[in-house]
């Protein structure tokens, strides 16, 4: 059979990967919009990362604020000020 | 260049991560055997837990107040260090390490303090014509969601003692309602329904006011009875040679309360969700409304 834990570990370090290219993503993104949409992608890849590590309160708590009330106030400020970063 | 400084500083943190992810393998991460269940002694009134568990000590070394914390949260057999509680982390959060819990709690309150002293200058809110919000679609399927996640976060709350969860989890789950409602309707609907700032204010204080009277409550009757008792108390505690038998029932009608844990998670629940819906009933209101003096 195959390892679980090591299938685990492996699908950790994927995943953890995968949150810094959204992360990179969301940094070097222009358009403000997609830029929410990254950082709200990495966030439930972490929510993801904090239930494998079996912290289910943590994550409890990660997915409504980091996902739902962040990037609605993000949006909410885009709305209000510019939608493009000028530089 | 920025490019480059921002592609090195990529590979740093994958190379960061890899390195604290095989570390981790060694230390937290499930491994394949289950955990070790030690023994539970019979313990007599006045034993230190480090010379009955002298042997177990030595063997988990750093973990040892892993250890205690798992073997005593729900543990009948030894009412002087349970918190009676098969949730070992709301029984940290709430029991074993409350006074870390309500500062974190006081941060938050002030937090909410600070946001609404910079919307002091609201004059009126006039509400524009026309058909405001989303479209009927969208409107259906938010009266229905929006019931639904304030059921999933009550019990998220309610059951903080039992499964994952706890007040604050609970409290932030069931500001998303609010949110959607303001999304998908309008302000002025909220408006017009009665959920204003001032109604959220009055949630808060009940909450933080539970919050309070519960940490007081095994004092006061400690004051009624003539006896000792500790703030933050749970169940009864056994120091220096003598108990303090001064407590909150554990169970009532047969169905595990864990004390003061419902209590605690009860009123945190109101007071995060109303914290975080005065925030959001202010950031939604227009520039308009501020016009004029506004300090």
């Amino acid at each position: 059979m195959i390892n679980l834990e090591l299938t685990t570990l492996v699908f950790m370090a994927v995943l953890s990967i995968a949150s810094l290219i959204a992360v990179y993503l969301a940094v070097f993104e222009k358009k403000l919009v997609k830029a929410v949409i990254f950082s709200a992608i990495q966030s439930t890849i972490y929510a993801l990362l904090y239930y494998l590590l079996m912290a289910p309160d943590i994550a409890l708590v990660y997915i409504p604020v980091a996902v739902g009330l962040y990037p609605a106030v993000i949006l909410l400020l885009i709305s209000k000020t510019e939608k493009e970063e000028r530089d | 260049m920025r490019k480059l400084i921002g592609l090195f500083g990529v590979v740093a943190f994958v190379l960061g991560f890899s390195l604290l992810l095989s570390l981790g393998g060694f230390m937290y991460i499930p491994k394949s055997q289950p955990r070790v269940q030690p023994a539970l002694l019979d313990l007599k009134e006045g034993y230190f837990i480090k010379d009955v568990f002298y042997i177990e000590y030595t063997l988990y070394g750093n973990n040892f107040l892993a250890l205690i914390y798992l073997n005593y949260t729900y543990n009948p057999s030894y009412i002087y260090a349970t918190a009676y509680s098969p949730e070992a982390v709301t029984a940290i959060v709430w029991d074993y390490r409350g006074l870390d819990t309500l500062f974190e709690t006081a941060v938050f309150y002030l937090a909410i303090i600070g946001a609404l002293a910079l919307a002091r200058g609201v004059l009126r809110v006039y509400k524009p014509h026309g058909n405001l919000g989303m479209s009927l679609i969208v409107k259906t399927v938010t009266r229905i969601t929006s019931a639904l996640i304030v059921t999933v976060a009550a019990s998220i709350a309610l059951h903080g003692h039992l499964t994952p969860g706890g007040g604050f989890q609970g409290g932030s789950a069931a500001a998303v309602a609010p949110l959607l409602v303001l999304t998908a309707f309008s302000l002025y609907f909220l408006f017009e329904k009665g959920v204003s700032k001032d109604l959220m204010l009055i949630i808060r204080s009940i909450g933080l006011i539970g919050i309070a009277l519960t940490a007081l409550s095994c004092y006061f009757i400690a004051v009624a009875n003539g006896s000792r008792a500790f703030v933050f108390q749970n169940q009864p505690k056994f120091m220096n040679g003598s108990r303090i038998d001064v407590s909150i029932p554990s169970h009532i009608g047969g169905e595990l309360i864990s004390g003061t844990l419902w209590f605690f998670n009860l009123s945190e629940f109101f007071a995060v969700m109303a914290g975080f819906t005065i925030v959001f009933l202010l950031l939604f209101m227009p520039e308009e409304a501020y016009r004029g003096e506004s300090g």
